[in-house]
């Protein structure tokens, strides 16, 4: 009985991790030409200037391309002072019915002013030099939607330089996994998928909503103990309490929650969704 | 000397087009508002009239009547002949300090007032059940900001930010625009520099609000963003009368 249903999880789980795995290794050539590129300023003891970001549009381009219908935007972001032209700067690109730029204010007397370096896949590339999946949160600079933005360190000889990244809206990620959660949950044990935060990026139950905060045991709850949500801030993120969590390999730390639970009563108040 | 040209960022800033229903007054509120703001110089020259009614979006009679309304009130000069068009005259500071109040009824002040404490309650309750630890981080540096913050701009800029954080905590894009777009437009009425633009109150506000968002406390944080609004908005209301009382 468990043994189908939980390898199902797995499938789902290695499913969407080797979608973003994709866009992040896209997003990571992206990352490697921004090196080579101010590298090569170094050696020839010339300052980085925006002007030289256009060499990598062609490849910013196609990974809008190549993950059309998933990477709503993609480009680069330097960090302060990386330029020697512009203190903050981003070369930033959305895919729509064509491709165009992102305009926003980076300059710091403005009323409008957009501090980037506060973002979370800004902030944990420079502070860990690893990958970053930031999400999902409110992007209200670029896509203006519920949205992942995986980003990864540019480093030139030890120095930040900044990130290249793109954004994944959360709807489609949600497109990808539901009919999966669907056939996984159950009434009283439905299967959701987290963020290593513990934030709901997708659930076989309307009554678990992206966004929400999932946490183990909330007394008093109209499911009882061992269902999720607030205010119990004890435990997470660990999973403890809910049966058939997974872990998804790789730079991803989402997790599988819920799964193969007691199947539903023939003809009872059935599954979430069918 | 000839009038500086239009930057591309204030271009689309304020020549964007219009919703649709823009009207002369929506017209005559937004080139004033940019009058006052200074991104449109003492001097400067308006496009014509053609171009500027198909930048914004509505027809040369709706911009026409527009173009009335300012040089009512004295923001804009029409000269004719050679060399002529419409030419912003800046106001003086008293003038531009108190003109973005003067162009808002008592009655749409209120309903400001009441649209913003429907948007940012709802942010705040909806915040206090979905922060992380991390979106408290992100709050408190923007309230932090905010403390720190000497210029009027720059206080602006920081309450925004921090009410379109705890909107973005909420998990919500739609409400997250909506304070977007509240705080484009009233922004700069928050943070009039007339009496009362001290940062301590909003300050205070915001340490509580937060405090009740990292407590997980729903009710009591949309009740702090509620009274924050209203109080503000109270303050709007009696500048506003006291207008009428110079």
């Amino acid at each position: 009985m468990t043994a189908a249903p939980a390898s199902a999880g797995e499938h789902l789980l290695a499913a969407v991790t080797a979608a973003i795995g994709r866009v992040l290794e896209s997003v990571t050539e992206v990352g490697e030409a921004m090196t080579a590129l101010a590298c090569a300023a170094g050696a020839g003891q010339r300052p980085l200037r925006r002007a030289d970001l256009a060499a990598l549009r062609p490849l910013v381009a196609q990974v809008l391309a190549r993950h059309r219908g998933f990477a709503a935007g993609a480009g680069v972001v330097l960090a302060p002072d990386a330029l020697a032209d512009a203190a903050r700067w981003i070369d930033w690109w959305w895919a729509d019915q064509g491709i165009g730029q992102l305009q926003v204010d980076l300059d710091p007397g403005s009323a409008e002013f957009y501090d980037y370096t506060t973002t979370e896949w800004y902030r944990e590339p420079a502070r860990t030099g690893q990958p970053c999946i930031a999400g999902p949160y409110v992007d209200y600079i670029c896509t203006r939607e519920y949205t992942f933005t995986v980003s990864v360190p540019v480093v030139d000889q030890g120095r930040f330089v900044g990130v290249a990244g793109a954004d994944i809206l959360a709807s489609e990620v949600e497109r990808m996994v539901l009919p999966g959660l669907s056939r996984l949950g159950r009434a009283r044990q439905p299967a959701v998928l987290v963020s290593g935060r513990g934030r709901v990026i997708a659930s076989s139950s309307a009554r678990i909503v992206p966004g929400e905060v999932l946490r183990p045991g909330r007394p008093g709850s109209p499911g009882g103990p061992g269902t999720l949500g607030w205010p119990d801030r004890a435990g997470w993120p660990d999973g403890a309490g809910w049966p058939g969590t997974m872990t998804a390999a790789g730079p991803l730390p989402w997790m599988l929650l819920g799964g193969p639970g007691e199947p539903d009563e023939p003809g009872g108040p059935g599954r979430a969704r069918k | 000397m000839a009038p500086p040209a239009l930057t591309t960022v204030r271009a689309r800033t304020l020549f964007a087009p219009l919703d649709a229903g823009g009207r002369a007054d929506t017209v005559t509120r937004r080139l004033a508002q940019a009058i006052r703001l200074g991104l449109l110089l003492d001097g400067e020259r308006l496009p014509a009239e053609s171009q500027l009614a198909g930048q914004l979006g509505v027809s040369t009679v709706t911009l026409r009547e527009a173009l009335a309304a300012l040089r009512t009130m004295g923001l804009v000069e029409t000269r004719r002949g050679r060399g002529g068009g419409s030419f912003v005259r800046a106001p003086d500071d008293a003038d531009r300090l108190e003109l973005p109040l003067r162009l808002l009824s008592l009655h749409e002040l209120h309903d400001i007032g009441d649209h913003r404490a429907a948007i940012a309650g709802t942010a705040a309750r909806l915040a206090a059940e979905r922060a992380l630890t991390a979106d408290i981080a992100v709050l408190r540096e923007h309230a932090e900001r905010l403390r720190g913050a000497a210029a009027l701009t720059d206080r602006r800029r920081a309450d925004a930010r921090l009410h379109i954080e705890i909107a973005a905590t909420a998990q919500s894009p739609r409400l997250t625009r909506e304070e977007m777009d509240l705080w484009s437009e009233i922004g700069d009425l928050v943070w009039l520099p007339l009496e009362g633009a001290d940062v301590a109150p909003a300050a205070r506000d915001h340490d509580l609000l937060i405090d009740a968002i990292e407590a997980h406390e729903p009710a009591r944080a949309r009740e702090i963003a509620e009274r924050h609004v209203a109080a503000e908005t109270g303050r709007l209301l009696e500048l506003r009368l006291s207008l009428h009382h110079r």
